[in-house]
């Protein structure tokens, strides 16, 4: 997954996340990318666009 | 290794909640947030209502009071709009616009006060179950830690993993998570002050646009959407909200804030042995509203009190912890389920409904709002809506 530099670590993206595997730092987001099923329901929620798949 | 009665992940309203309550119930609370700075970033309007802090035994402090507000406007896509003020009519409460930075602070300050320990900066990890206890990973400046706790209270807001962790079946689904934005604006042109507005229709599909205010050209600008319903960004809608609304047209951001709101009502496992769930964790947010302060922390306060009964018992059991479920459903959850049938109703409206809908209740002699008097209004406007509405209630 493709994080932009303007994301604001809200989690929203893992609060929606199936699997739960999206770790939300105070100032990085961390994808466990081995467990990710590509479903991109955080890519398309992310408020500020500020996620990509890779 | 730390070892405490009562741990509480995340120092939001309803954490904070929870930890005085725990505490204040004799229990050794410790609760941990990850931020720097409690309260901050804010991801809220800030909106909520009069007696929610009173009815929690909470005097409003000066300090963290932006704005009293006095009604509110609704606004229809044409931008007919119906006025709910003191004005025009007793409104069964009002509210105020809260400084949500330093509100937080001062929550988490009253769970010191009664002996919660805090730890700010310090991230929850993982989980794991050992005996009767249940020990937390933490991480703090890059160091490693373990706490072990009777009793984990989760209430790490939207992200909610905590319960997940732990097992518990708490997935909010895409289409009840609204993805919310929002300006801090100044200059921004009222029509009438301490008032605060919502609109609705197509420019924010699955929610509303607000605006907040919380000094005399100051506001909260904001909208949420839900993301199946919109090809554009959240970010794209507020934009264009902004450009077109003509209270903002001349006002200038001075902060962005994201975040997300579940609302699709209370989650389903609100406990199991050796955890509670609180907040948004826990879905104890009003679905039409997308407001989560007092709920929250309603429902933080009775997880706080039945965590220091459970430590005064000896028992941590889910059988022991049920009795937080039966509480919130019956102080939140019936309300909540009424709120969701509202909404589900509320959304199916396409814009030109919402706009007859509007021009009958601007006619509408208010000193005489009655349910017969809204039925009858809504007969003569739309049928339709009125059927859908039988349906869903
Ligand atoms: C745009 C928007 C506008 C809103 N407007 C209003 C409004 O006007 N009125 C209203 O009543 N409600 C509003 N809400 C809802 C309200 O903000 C929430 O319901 C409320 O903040 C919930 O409180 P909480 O304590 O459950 O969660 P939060 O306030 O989200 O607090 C959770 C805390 O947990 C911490 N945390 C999360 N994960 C971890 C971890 N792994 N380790 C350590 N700490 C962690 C976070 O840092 C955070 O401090 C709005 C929400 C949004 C998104």
């Amino acid at each position: 997954m493709i994080v932009k530099d303007w994301c604001s670590y809200c989690g929203e993206c893992a609060g929606i996340c199936p699997k739960n595997i999206i770790e939300v730092k105070e100032y990085s987001l961390v994808f466990d990318e081995k467990e990710c099923s590509r479903c991109e329901i955080c890519v398309k929620a992310c408020p500020l666009n500020a996620l990509e798949m890779e | 290794m730390i070892e405490t009665d009562v741990l509480v992940i995340g120092a939001g309203p309803a954490g904070s909640s929870a930890a005085k309550h725990a505490a204040k119930g004799g229990a050794k609370v410790i609760l941990i947030d990850k931020k720097s700075e409690i309260g901050s970033p804010k991801r809220c309007a800030e909106g909520i209502s009069n007696n929610g802090l009173e009815n929690l035994g909470i005097t409003p402090n000066p300090k963290y009071i932006a704005k009293k507000i006095d009604g509110c406007r609704l606004v229809s896509p044409s931008g007919t709009d119906v006025w709910l003020t003191t004005e025009e009519i007793e409104l069964p409460e009002t509210g105020y616009t809260l400084e949500r930075k330093v509100f937080d602070k001062f929550m988490a300050m009253d769970a010191a006060r009664e002996g919660a320990e805090i730890k700010i900066k310090t991230l929850a990890k993982s989980l794991k179950k050992e005996g009767d206890s249940v020990i937390l990973t933490c991480e703090h400046m890059g160091e490693s830690f373990e706490i072990k706790a009777k009793i984990i209270i989760a209430a790490d807001g939207p992200e909610s993993h905590v319960s997940r962790w732990a097992g518990l079946k708490n997935v909010t689904k895409a289409k009840n998570m609204e993805s919310g934005i929002q300006f801090e604006m100044c200059g921004v042109e009222f029509e009438r002050e301490n008032i605060i507005e919502f609109y609705f229709g197509s420019c924010a599909p699955g929610g509303y646009a607000w605006i907040f205010p919380k000094d005399d050209d100051i506001a909260n600008v904001g909208l949420a959407v839900i993301a199946e319903d919109t090809d554009k960004s959240a970010y794209e809608h507020l934009k264009e909200f902004v450009a077109n609304c003509p209270a903002t047209q001349n006002a200038q951001a001075v902060e962005l804030n994201v975040g997300g709101d579940p609302v699709g009502g209370l989650v389903k496992d609100l406990y199991g042995d050796n955890i509670l769930v609180c907040g948004d964790a826990a879905g104890q947010v009003n679905p039409l509203t997308g407001g989560g302060i007092i709920s929250g922390m309603n429902g933080g306060m009775y997880a706080g009190q039945v965590a220091a009964r459970s430590i005064e018992e000896g028992d941590y059991s889910s059988k022991f912890l049920k009795e937080y479920e039966e509480i919130v459903d019956k102080e939140l959850g019936k309300e909540m389920h009424k709120y969701l049938k509202v909404k589900e109703y509320a959304l199916s409206l396409p814009d030109d409904e919402l706009d007859s809908i509007a021009d009958a209740f601007q006619d509408m002699d208010f000193e005489k709002i009655s349910t017969t008097e809204i039925v009858k209004n809504l007969v003569k406007v739309s049928p339709k809506a009125l059927l859908k509405l039988g349906k869903l209630i």
